[in-house]
């Protein structure tokens, strides 16, 4: 049964998925405890590899379906095929030339697998309104798109510095919305949300550094941690909404790539909402909180 | 879970205990709490998190906001035995680069006189 705050009003409830990769499915745990427990989603905001399962859930999907279509798009098979042009070009730009931006990793596998969910989907179908974040190459400001094609949103969201080409959307270049802002809760405010539920992940760094991709992956974890903290803190500190942290706990660590963890990612993920749902109710039914 | 505040004055050194969760629906009560201390001139604030197993946005500015204020009178709001949930909550919005942590309320007083 739907919450409803005693002024009659229910209050607007956000999800903000962050930047996290496989760790982002601790989401399709927390939206399984929130529907268990009759508290719907108003909207939905995700981040890099948040932002796949933030327009999954937007679309409609079950968490079933979500678990298997994650399993199927993100895969170490989308980092198989090295993007030997753009490496040759970033090294010895007067030979090969240098287009402008830089990749190790061709995205044709990605781009494939994107497609599948979100191919021809866009914003405009979403059952929950979405937003997703993603950084403009050009100018470095966060870009929030709301409305187009969910492909190219997620497909500029996720483009991992270094490892995937930045993505032109009209005349945007896009790169990873976690080298912007990894957890956007301020879409959230901005959109008007009084309940933000915020799930969020430090960047993993690499178990060891072993090449020069794992050591500019390692940099960028770096740089996107430590931006993590410091716009948690201003959002938290800056405004008056209601900021509710939900940090699923894992005794293990996950890859970039573990999407085999997904399960247990999931299961962690509905045991720190579930720790949270009384407290949920309570700020719902809360008047002028 | 409802919040409780209790305080204890040990040396020159107010201690606060707060048990149950600083969140939207309490803080106020925390903050008013808190602030009345300063008010008072007891600037050496020690908050006692033992029993304090979440705290959300509003808990923050609560805390930041008692730091603040004691601070400017020449005091300063410590904070002891923060239970792992609320530690990570503090570390990922970076509270804990500003405000001083130690493990047990004893260490945290006897901090005052270093």
């Amino acid at each position: 049964m739907m919450t409803v705050a005693s002024n009659g009003k229910r209050k607007r409830v956000a999800l903000v998925i962050g930047a996290g990769s496989v760790k982002c499915a601790a989401a399709l745990g927390l939206w399984k405890a929130l529907g268990r427990n009759g508290i719907e989603l108003d909207m939905v905001v995700g981040c890099s590899g948040g932002s796949m399962y933030a327009a999954m859930m937007a679309l409609g999907h079950d968490v079933e379906t979500c678990e298997r279509l994650t399993r199927q798009l993100w895969t170490r098979e989308i980092t198989a095929k090295r993007d030997f042009r753009s490496i040759l070009g970033g090294f010895f730009p007067r030979i090969f030339g240098f287009d402008g931006n830089f990749a190790t990793i061709h995205d044709a596998r990605l781009n494939a697998a994107l497609r599948g969910p979100f191919g021809t989907r866009r914003f405009e179908e979403a059952k929950i309104p979405l937003h997703i974040v993603a950084t403009d190459f050009n100018n470095g400001q966060k870009v929030v798109i709301s409305e187009g094609s969910i492909f190219d949103a997620v497909r500029g969201s996720v483009a991992i510095p270094y490892v995937w080409k930045p993505w032109r959307v009209g005349d945007r270049l896009l790169l990873d919305g976690c080298m912007s802002d990894p957890l956007p809760v301020d879409v959230a405010i901005r959109e008007g949300a009084e309940i933000i539920l915020a799930m969020g992940f430090d960047s993993p760094y690499p178990r060891r550094v072993k090449s020069a991709s794992r050591y500019a992956f390692h940099v960028s974890s770096i740089y996107t941690n430590n931006l993590l903290r410091a716009n948690y803190s201003f959002h938290n500190l800056a405004h008056h909404a209601e900021i509710i942290p939900i940090l699923p706990e894992f005794s293990e660590q996950i890859g970039l790539f573990d999407t085999h963890k997904i399960p247990y990612v999931i299961e962690q993920g509905e045991r720190a909402t579930e720790v949270q749902i009384p407290y949920i109710h309570r700020m719902l039914d809360a008047v002028n909180v | 879970m409802p919040m409780e505040v209790t305080a204890e004055l040990l040396g020159h050194t107010t201690v606060v205990r707060v048990v149950g969760s600083v969140d939207g629906l309490t803080a106020d009560t925390l903050t008013g709490a808190l602030q009345s201390h300063v008010d008072e001139g007891r600037i050496r604030l020690v908050c006692d998190l033992s029993g304090v197993e979440y705290t959300s946005s509003a808990g923050l500015r609560a805390l930041l906001g008692t730091l603040k204020a004691a601070r400017q009178q020449g005091g300063d709001f410590r904070l002891a035995a923060v239970q792992p949930g609320v530690h990570r909550i503090l570390e990922l919005s970076g509270f804990t680069s500003i405000l001083k942590l130690y493990g047990d309320v004893d260490t945290a007083v006897a901090s005052f006189a270093e």
